[in-house]
């Protein structure tokens, strides 16, 4: 069980700044790095793998200095979006040699295990320069994997990766998680985070816009009503009755059925519904927030306040 | 040093093509002695010939060799995949130097020897001379080359840039140059062991100290600039 | 922008998004665009800052000679140039070699390694103009390298009233020759930097041949000289560029030399020779990028 902490980290290089006051605590299980590109996600991963020193703050792996700290990598493993150089090697010298270079007892047998994890034990005889993006990709990852770190860090590891393997990767970081590693990942695309990770952080600008499980911070933006499609026998009676409630800003018929209903307070929103609906004798068949996806709390935390 | 970092940079050296014109080099060099001892006289061309491997083969060769093991891996940042690893990161770079620099005496220094030992076999201890002179020339460079190639990512022009102008036009032009000039150690140091050849007038110790304290200091400096081995995002 | 009497109707108006359906340029001028840019690129021009010290850096150290020629006129006053025209690139080919050889990868090697070449070949341009509009542009460079030096001799010399027509004489011997070395060295030095995509790479290998290859010519042609074999010398000398510059020099402006190029047939051989590598060179440029575009 490992925890990496940035405690009010900045970055900045010349007079651009990167990273901005970030403060951080990752713990174990499976956390997403969200953000646009250009936020500063690959500066805060080489920041948390000891590749940056940080220009204010501090980076810490279980109280230990990451920057010119060789020993943090006996138990942190990366996987950098740098493209792999060593098209000389094949595969299999790769992940071998990183084995070796973590004095592992065994270099041979941890080798071909990482291999075998990420499904690159037949290709693992040929030269590094004739894999697709995707086949670098698991490299990098079993070379990363090979001393079974209790911490692991990848920037953008779904690039490239066909849609099988990217399902087998998420499934592999998932467990990781779940065994109580340290898991963080980082991505610009909503749905990949969204399928492996509820602990999410978001970087926008170079600031630390969120921490915590989306849900929750999805609820804790108030300012912004939250959307609900509410399906019942009576829609028109219950569309009147909702119009009488404070917590609720607007509804409209679909189309198709059903109300779309704006919700401004959540909590006052969730106890009266089923009140509401006994008291209208309307019977509801189906209550869906439509946008309690990652996609709008993003939205909302990279497009500022509507 | 670390065999496995060892292996891994003699694939770098040796696994790509610019092993053949590392190895075409003093090749040619040395087939050109073969033919010019051929057709004339014992020790013809010889100084011509030894100079030339002396001044340009050799730095080249040790030019190649050290940036080979370096400069590519921090051009792309695929050192990153090696320094995340638990390892000092003086034996990274202490062990890169060591293929280096054995590419260095074996493609730079030994050809010397061979050279002017084809020439004038009746000489061995001129031959020798040149070599022991290029080996510890071909120390101090790959020492130096190495630690131009942690620094910057424009180093073999660098590295050209002090061989041939400082080394070459400017170490003409001005006699103090000589001092700081790793080519005229590696001299004084044949000059110590064949009287016959060119004397700089450094001083043996001055060489040898000279050449030993830049190739350590190089290496120190190489692997410090890894320590500090920073990680940036695609330009 | 209705006109006036018609009833008003609806435009839309083109802002770039609609395909566009106006004349183009050919290809010609795909090639000339690409020859002035490459041309200011090579001196770092349109780059960062940092790329243009080497460049700038090599041509100063090129001028100075020139330079200090010119100051002693000023001060002491000249019978004649201390340095001729044409000797001067043979004096100063270390630079010119560094320049060439550090030049070529950044016209050369950067398109083809970042994979940007398909995007030049995706416009109505060839491969073949490509190639050729690449070394237009390093050929360029040289000769600017090669002919700042030999201008500013000569208006030296117009300046310090020496024998004009004796000057014009050798300047524009001095330019034909420069043109010839120009040709050859972009076409050595583009097709290595256009074999090897690592600039490194490129560079060592382009001065391992120029300097090298010079070196062991030099030294051979002394020998030859020494044991009394013009005829070996002559034939090393057309080996590399250099040396045919330099043999071709003696021959032609100043007499003397190393085993210079000795009647007219040797002297049409380093010509032929001359020209000879600077076309198979940019054959191959033009074969190598063809295959590039094939794959």
């Amino acid at each position: 069980m490992s925890t990496l902490v940035l405690d009010g980290v900045s970055r900045w290089f010349g007079n651009v700044v990167a990273v901005n006051g970030v403060s951080m605590s990752i713990g174990p299980g499976i956390t997403g790095l969200l953000g646009p590109n250009g936020a500063g996600k690959t500066t805060l991963i080489a920041l948390m793998s000891g590749f940056l020193s940080p220009s204010a703050g501090t980076a810490t792996l279980d109280g230990a200095p990451l920057w010119r700290n060789t020993d943090v990598y006996r138990t942190l493993g990366l996987v950098p979006e740098r493209e792999l150089g060593f098209g000389y090697l094949t595969g299999r010298q790769l992940v071998r040699a990183s084995a070796e270079l973590h004095g592992l007892a065994d270099p041979g047998a941890a080798a071909e295990r990482a291999l075998e994890v990420v499904e690159m034990t037949e290709p693992a005889a040929r030269r590094i320069d004739t894999y697709s993006k995707g086949m670098r990709q698991r490299v990098k990852l079993a070379s990363a994997l090979v001393h079974d770190p209790a911490v692991l860090l990848l920037d953008e590891p779904f690039n490239g990766v066909d849609p099988r393997q990217r399902m087998h990767l998420m499934d592999l970081l998932r467990r990781m998680g779940a065994e109580g590693r340290t898991v963080l990942f980082s991505s610009h695309i909503l749905e990949e985070v969204e399928q492996v990770a509820r602990q999410i952080e978001v970087v926008v600008s170079g600031r630390h816009a969120a921490s915590g499980d989306f849900g929750q911070i999805r609820r804790l933006m108030t300012d912004r009503p939250v959307q609900y499609v509410v399906v019942s026998d009576a829609d028109r009676r219950l569309a009147a009755a909702l119009v009488a409630e404070e917590s609720v800003v607007g509804v409209a018929l679909r189309a198709r059925g059903g109300l779309d209903v704006s919700v401004a307070d959540f909590g006052t929103f969730a106890v009266r519904l089923p009140r509401l609906a006994r008291e209208h004798e309307v019977r509801i068949r189906e209550l869906v927030p439509t946008d309690d996806s990652l996609e709008s709390v993003f939205a909302y935390l990279v497009g500022g306040r509507p | 040093m670390n065999p496995t970092l060892v292996r891994l940079a003699s694939h770098a050296l040796l696994g790509r093509r610019r092993g053949l014109v590392l190895l075409a080099v003093p090749v040619v060099l040395v087939l050109l002695s073969v033919m010019m001892r051929l057709l004339t006289s014992e020790g013809v061309g010889q100084e011509a010939v030894l100079n030339l491997g002396y001044t340009l083969a050799l730095p080249l060769v040790a030019l190649l060799a050290a940036s080979a093991v370096l400069g590519p891996e921090v051009d792309d940042g695929s050192i990153v995949h090696l320094l995340a690893k638990p390892v000092n990161r003086h034996v990274v770079a202490f062990s890169k130097f060591v293929v280096a620099w054995t590419a260095a005496l074996v493609l730079g220094a030994l050809p010397l020897t061979l050279c002017s030992f084809v020439m004038d076999a009746s000489d061995p201890e001129q031959a020798l001379a040149w070599g022991v002179g290029g080996a510890v020339a071909a120390t101090a460079y790959t020492g130096l080359f190495m630690a131009l190639a942690a620094l910057t990512r424009h180093a073999v022009v660098v590295g050209l840039l002090v061989v041939l102008l400082w080394e070459g036009l400017l170490g003409n032009l001005f006699t103090g140059v000589r001092w700081v000039s790793l080519g005229t150690w590696g001299r004084d140091v044949a000059h110590a062991l064949d009287e016959a050849l060119y004397d700089p007038g450094v001083g043996l110790g001055y060489a040898l100290g000279a050449a030993a304290v830049l190739a350590t200091g190089a290496v120190w400096l190489a692997g410090d600039r890894l320590r500090s081995f920073t990680l940036r995002g695609d330009e | 922008m209705t006109a006036s009497g018609t009833p008003s109707r609806g435009v839309i108006h083109d802002l770039g998004y609609r395909p566009y359906q106006g004349p183009r340029l050919g290809e010609g001028a795909i090639a000339r665009a690409l020859v002035v840019t490459g041309l200011r690129n090579a001196f770092g021009l349109g780059r960062s800052g940092k790329s243009k010290v080497l460049p700038f850096v090599l041509l100063a150290f090129n001028l100075l000679p020139a330079v200090v020629v010119a100051g002693i006129l000023v001060f002491v006053g000249l019978e004649e140039l201390p340095i001729g025209y044409a000797r001067y690139a043979s004096t100063t080919q270390v630079l010119l070699g560094i320049f060439v050889a550090a030049q070529a990868p950044v016209l050369f090697s950067r398109d083809l390694r970042h994979g940007s070449i398909t995007l030049y070949l995706a416009r109505p341009l060839r491969a073949g103009t490509y190639a050729l509009a690449r070394a237009g542009s390093l050929l360029l460079a040289t000769l600017v390298f090669l002919l700042s030096p030999v201008l500013i001799l000569y208006v030296v010399a117009l300046l310090g009233e020496l024998d004009v027509v004796e000057q014009t004489k050798d300047a524009a011997l001095a330019v034909v020759l420069a043109l010839l070395l120009a040709l050859s060295l972009t076409g050595v030095a583009g097709l290595i930097a256009a074999c090897s995509t690592r600039r490194g790479f490129a560079v060592v290998g382009t001065i391992a041949v120029l300097l090298v290859g010079n070196g062991l010519v030099s030294a051979v042609q002394s020998v030859a000289s020494f044991e009394g074999a013009d005829g070996v010398g002559e034939v090393a000398g057309l080996f590399t560029p250099y040396s045919l510059y330099r043999g071709l020099l003696d021959a032609w402006v100043e007499g003397g030399g190393v085993t210079p190029p000795s009647g007219v047939g040797m002297e049409v051989a380093y010509v032929l020779v001359l020209v000879g590598l600077s076309a198979a060179c940019l054959a191959g440029l033009v074969v190598r990028y063809r295959r590039v575009a094939g794959r």
